[in-house]
């Protein structure tokens, strides 16, 4: 729930006494409850244990945040890269723009590529949602979407349909044919609905489930054959603009990042928020998962990015340079989890290692902003989505070869 | 007013959720970083290979790399 904006937004019977008043409508354990404003009190007032009043829980809330504090500190015994002293460092890095997808009238928001490695789906701020063949450069599928700005895409595990969601507030999963005649937004079925903008969506391990996160503070698991809610995310206080699955040998668990500078890691069976993170000073952009599923990168308008280790709890590392001043929007790991890519305001990528903490390169090409940056799902390219109205393939080899 | 009134049980309910989420977060197992740091570093190590960025990959086998134009002899 997004507490801050509380407004007595309907007004109908109370779930509790029935009289017609104004309702307060919140979640207790996922369910909805619209009570009026009486009852929400008595409920309040009884769901205190005896002798609990706000002052005590407030009191508890501080001394248990102080304990988190403490035990997280006891485990920093060392530096992750002190650890990584001993690792080889990584050659310089050659580094070509093979291809560069032209079509999108208006800034490129986002980017995934399929499970056959050669094709990509983009969507961009002019309502289009565009499949391309990374190889020839074809535009395979192109979709018109209701709005504007459709700020999440991505492609089904199965290559056979994609989701879009973004200022309708919807996410909508769009089978595509092999027909190119065929319309496929046509065929377009929403399953995700939001009461704000969508900033992220993902299919989960099969076409079956969809996962987004929206701007009103809250993220869902779908079903998407039917549009079912399967189960709903409440934590952050604020807009949530991105999510990650956690690879799939690790389990049900993904992460959010959002404008109230949290990371949090979700277990998507029960709804519970398993681990929370606050170390940014500004709104989190992206999130991204290790390739181990052990640990978790952020990007954040703070102009860092971070490093978080999820069994020891905390953050063990942060990538920034005095001379990186402007937002990082968008990061993701090599194959092996060791190079970071990051893309930032400045028009820039920057290479980090993730274990020494140093940059180890920097990607020039892009005429505005980068807004998202993704490993093809081979490792041997990256792409770049950029406000510059273009999309660009991008070879990265070690100089040195092994 | 109603604001007022429906602030106070709010704040009870909103502090509630807290505490309940801080006791979750409290109750977890937590790793010294020298042991998990270790193991992010191991998992490196052992998929460097497999890593296409670190070891390169020959140009016959990159699809992206362009080919060279075929000449009639």
């Amino acid at each position: 729930m997004c507490d801050q904006t509380f407004v007595a937004a309907t007004f109908g019977p109370c779930d509790s006494c029935g009289t017609a008043s104004p309702l307060m409508n919140i979640y207790i354990k996922n369910e909805p409850i619209n009570y009026c404003s009486f009852c929400m009190e008595v409920m309040a007032c009884q769901g205190l244990q005896k002798g609990e009043t706000l002052a005590t829980l407030k009191k508890e809330c501080e001394s248990l945040k102080k304990k988190l504090e403490e035990d997280r500190g006891k485990l920093n015994d060392v530096e992750l890269h002190q650890v990584a002293e001993k690792v080889e460092v990584v050659g310089a890095l050659s580094i070509k723009t093979r291809r560069v997808l032209k079509g999108h009238t208006n800034k490129v928001l986002c980017m995934d590529w399929c499970k056959d490695k050669r094709r990509l789906v983009s969507s961009s701020q002019d309502g289009k949602v565009i499949v391309w063949d990374g190889f020839t450069l074809n535009k395979e599928h192109g979709m018109s979407m209701p709005t504007t700005w459709v700020m999440a895409c991505a492609y089904a595990p199965s290559g056979c349909a994609v989701a879009c969601g973004g200022l309708d507030n919807k996410c909508s999963v769009i089978p595509l044919s092999l027909d190119s005649n065929e319309n496929c937004a046509a065929k377009k079925k929403t399953v995700a609905m939001h009461t704000n903008y969508i900033s992220g969506c993902t299919f989960t391990n099969s076409d079956m489930q969809l996962l987004s996160c929206s701007g009103d503070g809250t993220s869902a698991l779908w079903d998407v054959e039917s549009g079912q809610l399967l189960q709903s995310f409440h934590g952050h206080t604020s807009d949530i603009l991105s999510l990650d699955l956690a690879p799939s040998e690790t389990g049900n668990t993904f992460v959010t990042g959002g404008c109230d500078k949290k990371a949090n890691v979700w277990d998507m069976r029960s709804g519970q928020n398993i681990q929370s993170f606050e170390c940014h000073e500004s709104d989190i952009n992206c999130v991204k998962y290790y390739p181990s599923g052990d640990a978790f990168a952020s990007a954040s308008d703070d102009a860092t990015c971070r490093f978080f280790d999820l069994r020891a709890d905390r953050e063990v590392a942060v990538f920034q340079k005095d001379s990186i001043v402007f937002g990082a929007s968008t990061v993701d790991f090599s194959l092996s989890g060791r190079l970071l890519f990051a893309g930032y305001n400045d028009y820039t990528i920057n290479v980090w290692d993730v274990l020494k903490g140093t940059r180890i390169s920097m990607m020039f090409g892009h005429e505005n902003r980068v807004s998202r940056v993704r490993l093809s799902p081979d490792g041997t390219a990256l792409c770049s989505a950029s406000w510059d109205n273009t999309l660009r393939v991008i070879d990265i080899f070690c100089c040195f070869q092994a | 007013m109603s604001g007022k009134m429906c602030s106070s049980s709010n704040s009870i309910i909103q502090a509630q959720k807290l505490v309940d989420q801080l006791r979750v977060e409290a109750n977890m197992e937590r790793f010294k970083i020298s042991l998990t740091a270790a193991d992010l570093v191991q998992y490196c190590q052992e998929h460097r290979r497999s890593d296409p960025l670190l070891t390169g990959i020959a140009a016959s086998s990159n699809p992206f790399k362009d080919k060279k134009t075929c000449v009639l002899l």
